[in-house]
């Protein structure tokens, strides 16, 4: 696995310039980013990790268009996300990001065919081809048997396999994942984190994720460890990596791509 | 349109506070319209039992005061009159009930048809009346409220003069114009006699009718003119207008009611929007996912209002229907009921109609558009700060 930032043979999607987030938390400022900077190639699965409060929540909200950066610069698929507006964002998100979040965060009032048409409520798509993209993509995540059922009577990887649907209805550039596996034991966060990597091989989609998991590095293209809002490099980098494996007993075993 | 489902499916989210605050709405809409179809009710009822050619007259220091009776025929006389006919206030009290229950007059036998053409009694009735001295003449409603028919016997014991009369209803009034009973004031005049009294010197009020709608306001001018400077002067007005005063104090009633009814509509109005900022409270999480996949302010704005705005319609619509079905039952029971007055003339107009959608639309918007406004405009990062 190659974990050196900016690797990698395909043109970046995500170019992220010297940035930095500050926000303001009572009297306190907090620098919850410092000078990072990164490109991530197309058609890659990206991890980010670091204990809590490292910056890799405020990272992930930036490359996603949720937020914008104090300073620096942050290019998604050649839009340069710090000229939008909150609602020009908004709809940059709805077309180029698909989210999937720890706890689901489905809609308890919808049905798992609704609550994954969802985005394509934004788009011009007439109800019967909002309907049809559903059911495939919730197919994809193999619950086709589920489509009418309500989040109360899914399981928690089923609830999970239900919001990447809902994530890549709208085949999206980049899904942007926030601790996917963090609600779930782990045969069913061994079965999501297979799922979020087929979709980077069979579907080419960019993956990027922020995650606790050590079995994640098992899965990822390239992980990048983050602490106190610093992107850690070279000897600090590899001494988080090793320091993850080592608590997950995983040895760096990797499943075949 | 396409919100649509999302919007429903959100108002099924909890029941029975969609059901309670509906129901609020309803009543709060229900009342406002049945208020709102009082002044139209009173008119209408005041057009349905006045002509607009009769014209009352009586005496200038009020009802109780009486008039000569030599008065009546100086009036019949005066130019456009058709005809006039004296009326005296009985009082009489049916024994069953033991008091005054409907109005009952002695009236000029001869005179009285002339004055009231438009109540369509039978001519041959009218002239049993002339015929027998005890005889009356009843309304449809108290012959149906006491169970009496034409034939019977019945005894009023007056209440203003020292006489109990036995009569015998000798005909109806064949509509539900009027509860009123008429008797011969010859009768009276002879029973008064017959205790040693003076008899009927007098007369209580006056009905005059005009021979053309277009000469009423000179016959009542005349009329007044004539009594000018005499013991009795008197005060004419329309039928319209001596009933409405009547009602006078109705309508200040009504008055205070609407007012109070546009706070109780007020109070509904924070009522659902608390219950729509509560909604709110509940959904942040979810909303703040909806901001997230790329639902713009707009569009959150937009459903959320919607919610409150269609619920509060169909509890509206629902409020209007109820408004109609009430009046409705009211205008059946009324037949039935001659106490209820007016209340049977309610009827629910189509202003009353868009009058109440609109009050329930604008209890919606204004419920909705608070809660709706403070969630759309949150940044997407707040509101997910806020919630996770």
């Amino acid at each position: 696995m190659d974990a050196t930032p900016g690797s990698g043979a395909s043109a970046p999607l995500i170019q992220i310039r010297d940035v930095s987030r500050r926000y303001v938390r009572g009297v306190d400022e907090v620098h919850a980013l410092e000078h990072v900077s990164l490109d991530i190639p197309a058609g890659h699965f990206v991890g980010f990790m670091g204990p809590s409060g490292s910056g890799k929540s405020t990272l992930l909200n930036l490359v996603s268009g949720i937020d914008r950066p104090s300073e620096g610069e942050v290019v998604v698929a050649g839009q340069r996300l710090n000229d939008l507006s909150e609602d020009e964002l908004a709809r940059w998100r709805a077309r180029h990001v698909g989210l999937i979040f720890q706890f689901f965060n489905l809609m308890p009032v919808l049905s798992a065919r609704d609550n994954v048409a969802l985005p394509l409520l934004l788009t011009k798509l007439d109800k019967a081809e909002r309907i049809r993209r559903a059911e495939t993509a919730l197919r994809v995540v193999g619950l086709e048997e589920r489509l009418d059922h309500y989040p109360r009577t899914l399981s928690g990887g089923e609830q999970q396999r239900v919001a990447i649907a809902r994530a890549i209805v709208t085949d999206p550039d980049l899904i942007v994942a926030d601790e996917p596996t963090g609600d779930l034991d782990a045969r069913n966060a061994e079965a999501i984190l297979d799922l979020l990597r087929q979709l980077r091989q069979h579907f080419g989609k960019t993956v990027v994720m922020v995650t606790h998991d050590p079995r994640a590095l098992r899965f990822v293209d390239d992980a990048y460890h983050l602490d106190k809002g610093v992107l850690l490099e070279g000897e600090d980098a590899a001494r988080a990596r090793e320091a993850i494996r080592v608590s997950a007993g995983a040895g760096g075993a990797r499943p075949p791509r | 349109m396409k919100y649509a489902g999302l919007v429903l499916a959100n108002l099924g989210r909890n029941k029975l506070r969609t059901a309670l605050t509906g129901g609020a709405i309803m009543l709060a809409v229900l009342l406002v319209c049945v208020l709102l179809t009082m002044p139209a009710g009173l008119d209408a009822f005041l057009n349905n039992i006045a002509s607009n050619t009769r014209i009352s007259v009586h005496n200038k220091a009020g009802l109780v005061y009486a008039m000569p009776y030599a008065f009546t025929r100086k009036v019949r006389q005066i130019d456009g009159v058709a005809a006039a006919c004296a009326f005296v206030w009985f009082g009489g009290a049916f024994e069953e009930a033991g008091r005054v229950t409907f109005p009952n007059f002695a009236v000029e036998v001869e005179q009285v048809g002339a004055v009231y053409p438009d109540y369509d009694v039978p001519a041959q009735q009218l002239a049993d009346f002339r015929r027998y001295r005890d005889g009356a003449i009843v309304g449809r409603q108290t012959m149906r409220r006491y169970g009496w028919k034409i034939g019977d016997r019945v005894t009023l014991r007056s209440t203003v003069w020292p006489v109990n009369l036995d009569f015998r209803i000798v005909g109806e009034i064949p509509n539900e114009r009027s509860p009123l009973l008429w008797m011969n004031r010859d009768y009276l005049d002879e029973a008064l006699k017959a205790q040693g009294r003076s008899g009927l010197g007098i007369t209580t009020l006056i009905w005059v009718r005009a021979a053309d709608p277009d000469r009423v306001n000179a016959i009542m001018r005349a009329v007044d003119e004539l009594s000018r400077n005499s013991d009795a002067e008197t005060a004419s007005e329309t039928e319209k207008s001596f009933f409405s005063s009547f009602f006078g104090s109705l309508k200040g009633f009504v008055t205070i009611i609407l007012v109070v009814t546009g706070l109780v509509a007020l109070c509904i109005v924070f009522i659902a929007a608390n219950t729509a900022s509560m909604g709110v409270r509940e959904r942040a999480g979810e909303l703040a996912i909806l901001k997230a996949i790329g639902f713009g302010r707009r569009a959150i704005f937009g459903t959320l209002l919607a919610e409150a705005t269609v619920l509060s319609m169909v509890a509206g619509l629902g409020g209007v229907l109820l408004t109609i079905a009430l009046t409705d039952a009211l205008h059946t029971f009324a037949g039935w009921n001659p106490s209820l007055g007016p209340l049977g003339a309610f009827i629910v107009t189509a202003s009353v109609i868009v009058q109440g959608v609109f009050l329930s639309l604008f209890v919606g918007m204004l419920a909705g558009v608070v809660p709706a406004f403070g969630a759309a405009r949150k940044s997407v990062v707040a509101t997910l700060h806020e919630v996770f």
